[in-house]
């Protein structure tokens, strides 16, 4: 009985995930400085007529809506993963030094090597996101365990770190500050087909990767000492997962920029809602992740009309009070 | 008595003694050089080259100012670890300076055309709201450190959001604020000094007065109950001294980050945890960090100025990581 119950509600949950994805993703396709009708939207998405709001679709929202998804499912997944792994339900790309070790790598390499391609600087974006993560994760397991307020200080110890390094880099490149200022908040806009071919193949090969460490992830959640006895091999887990973040959160970044917060809000909604059982946990969370940055998308054409606002300060917005909730009852799961 | 000893007065006596020197010197650093000779001179009175001007209207000034907020971030820092009993807390760290920050963005970004006092006082109201944040949300559930901890981060976070969202929306002052929110001594003159002098001189010695307090909270909450210690009491009343320190120096040089994160740890490793010795090594080393830093980014790359904020993150937090790598070895 309980466990029809369970399933009913994840199907509920699921389907109502994919409502708003569809209707957020229309949204994002309509909504703009030129405004297209949802009508005109769907017909024109299934047969292209060639006038200017079908290339403006084309060309422009729907390479960037589609960005917006993959980032978003790859940003929850990464948080959730994190999550698992250390235990923590603080734990995610923004807390871990993830995002900021990332975008370090990224503005060095947009500010002092500006012949660096896209594809060149994914690689950097993997560095930056492995350095910073390793680092807070060190520094959280100094002198015994990782509680919830070690990992948001030693996390909040290194982004002070990179982000002044990465301040000290603009400071004295006065001519790419407002760009690079604007890159820095995490946005999606202006985002072609390029991008999407960049960021797809190492989305694919993270998500999937996510798919497959769904059950090991949801046994090690009982403690290392269960999941041991259970014949799992934690320190293989842990290394692919933590290999997985720097992969889903890396090239997010590269992508975008580090928009923050989506990793933290969504796999900790999920699992209040549906438990911790990662084989459900990593899919649902990777669709409202979409859903959360699709709209989040839709949200920031609205800040400074009819011009834009990076997403990255509406997750920011939306983000920090959630933080706020988070910290208020000490980091505690559940 | 063993001369060679290091007691803990012994180290202050150093610390000091290295905090004239570098004061000393740094009077001569700049894009005009003065060699120690020449500010002798000028403090004989007998200074003739005409340096007489740079050092009082530019030189002067803003070594003061980095004296002053590098001893009120020491001290905030050493506070906020000795209450929140986390060697990783500071002002930086639970969202004082993020408040702060948020605050003097508004008003560099959407108000530029406000006196020149309303920067300082804009950012002071910041850290008192964030502090007042904090009560709202910690303290009426009985703080405990850790949430005290997590809640200012994640109100710094709050903010961060704020100055980014400001910083977007209102691109044309950016670098200006940017500057601002880095951290420097840079520009600053006799008004910031005044501005900066009665917080310091008050928030310091309640502070030393208040030492003992911070040692009985240190051994625990029912320790200090125990020896009849007010804990939640004793713990806001430090707190407030706390964000009047940090507030009032980040008012005037801006979100300087990790002074007050690692002046109490390169304190403590001199003269240990008893916080009557521990608040004035800290106080000393930060106006050493501050004074430093700022010498530094006015002698590098003469004439630029880099920020003195720049310095202490780069200085600062390398040697925060050795030192954590210390902590868990022994």
């Amino acid at each position: 009985m309980n466990q029809t119950l369970h399933r009913f509600k994840t199907g509920t949950v699921i389907v109502v995930g994919i409502l708003l994805l569809l209707a957020s993703f229309t949204a994002s396709l309509s909504i703009g400085a030129y405004a297209i009708s949802f009508s005109e939207v769907l017909s024109l998405l299934f047969s292209p007529d060639g006038s200017k709001a079908s290339s403006i679709i084309d060309t422009i929202r729907l390479p960037r809506a589609v960005t917006g998804i993959v980032i978003g499912m790859c940003l929850a997944a990464a948080g959730a993963i994190m999550q698992a792994i250390t235990n923590n339900p603080l734990a995610s790309p923004q807390v871990f030094g993830v995002n900021a070790g990332a975008s370090l790598m990224v503005v060095i390499g947009v500010v002092l090597f500006p012949g660096l391609g896209a594809g060149t600087l994914v690689y950097g974006a993997f560095l930056g996101a492995a350095v910073g993560g390793a680092a807070v994760y060190y520094m959280a397991s100094t002198g015994g365990g990782m509680t919830p307020v070690k990992l948001a200080l030693s996390g909040i110890t290194i982004h002070l770190l990179l982000s002044s390094m990465i301040e000290g880099i603009v400071l004295f490149h006065e001519t790419s500050t407002e760009d690079v200022l604007f890159w820095l908040a995490g946005g999606i806009d202006g985002r072609t087909w390029t991008d999407v071919n960049l960021l797809l193949p190492w989305a694919a090969v993270g998500l999937a990767g996510a798919g497959i460490l769904g059950k090991p992830l949801t046994t090690l959640g009982l403690g290392d000492d269960v999941a041991q006895g259970l014949g799992q091999k934690i320190g293989w887990i842990r290394g692919g997962a933590a290999l997985l973040v720097v992969v889903l959160a890396g090239i997010s970044v590269a992508v975008a920029g580090p928009i923050g917060f989506i990793g933290l809000i969504i796999p900790n909604i999920i699992r209040k809602l549906l438990g911790p059982d990662y084989r459900i946990l990593l899919p649902v969370s990777a669709l409202y992740g979409a859903v959360l940055l699709t709209s989040a998308d839709v949200l920031s054409r609205f800040i400074s009309y009819p011009g834009e606002a990076p997403v990255g300060i509406v997750t920011a917005l939306i983000g920090a009070p959630f933080f706020l909730y988070l910290a208020g009852r000490g980091g505690r799961n559940g | 008595m063993n001369p060679l000893i290091r007691t803990p007065k012994r180290w202050l006596g150093m610390l000091l003694m290295l905090l004239l020197v570098m004061t000393y010197l740094s009077i001569g650093i700049g894009a005009v050089w003065i060699g120690p000779a020449g500010i002798f001179e000028y403090i004989i009175g007998k200074e003739a080259s005409g340096q007489a001007y740079i050092i009082e209207n530019f030189r002067l000034p803003r070594i003061v100012v980095g004296l002053l907020a590098g001893t009120g971030l020491g001290l905030s820092g050493a506070i906020l670890q000795g209450v929140i009993r986390n060697p990783l807390a500071s002002p930086d760290v639970i969202g004082i300076t993020k408040g702060a920050g948020l605050a003097a963005a508004a008003v560099i970004l959407l108000y530029p055309g406000l006196p020149v006092l309303a920067l300082p006082a804009a950012a002071f109201s910041g850290a008192a709201l964030v502090m007042l944040g904090l009560y709202v949300f910690a303290f009426r559930r009985g703080v405990q450190p850790a949430t005290l901890a997590l809640i200012g981060i994640a109100l710094g976070a709050v903010c961060q959001a704020g100055i980014q969202f400001l910083t977007i929306k209102f691109p044309l002052e950016t670098n200006a604020a940017l500057v601002w929110l880095t951290g420097s001594v840079w520009g600053k003159d006799w008004t910031d000094v005044l501005m900066l002098v009665p917080f310091i001189l008050i928030g310091a010695p309640a502070a030393w007065l208040l030492s003992r307090k911070l040692d009985v909270l240190n051994l625990g909450d029912d320790v200090a109950e125990g020896l009849g210690e007010p804990v939640q009491k004793a713990r806001l009343s430090l707190l407030a001294l706390a964000v009047v320190l940090a507030g009032a120096s980040v008012a005037v040089v801006g979100t300087l980050g990790f002074v007050g994160l690692i002046a109490p740890h390169i304190a403590r490793q001199m003269v240990g945890n008893r916080h009557v010795y521990l608040l004035p090594a800290s106080a000393l080393t930060g106006a050493l960090l501050l004074v430093t830093a700022d010498s530094l980014g006015r002698g590098l790359f003469p004439p630029t100025e880099v920020p003195a904020g720049i310095f202490t993150a780069v200085i600062g937090a390398p040697y925060f990581l050795f030192l954590l790598r210390k902590i868990q070895k022994s």
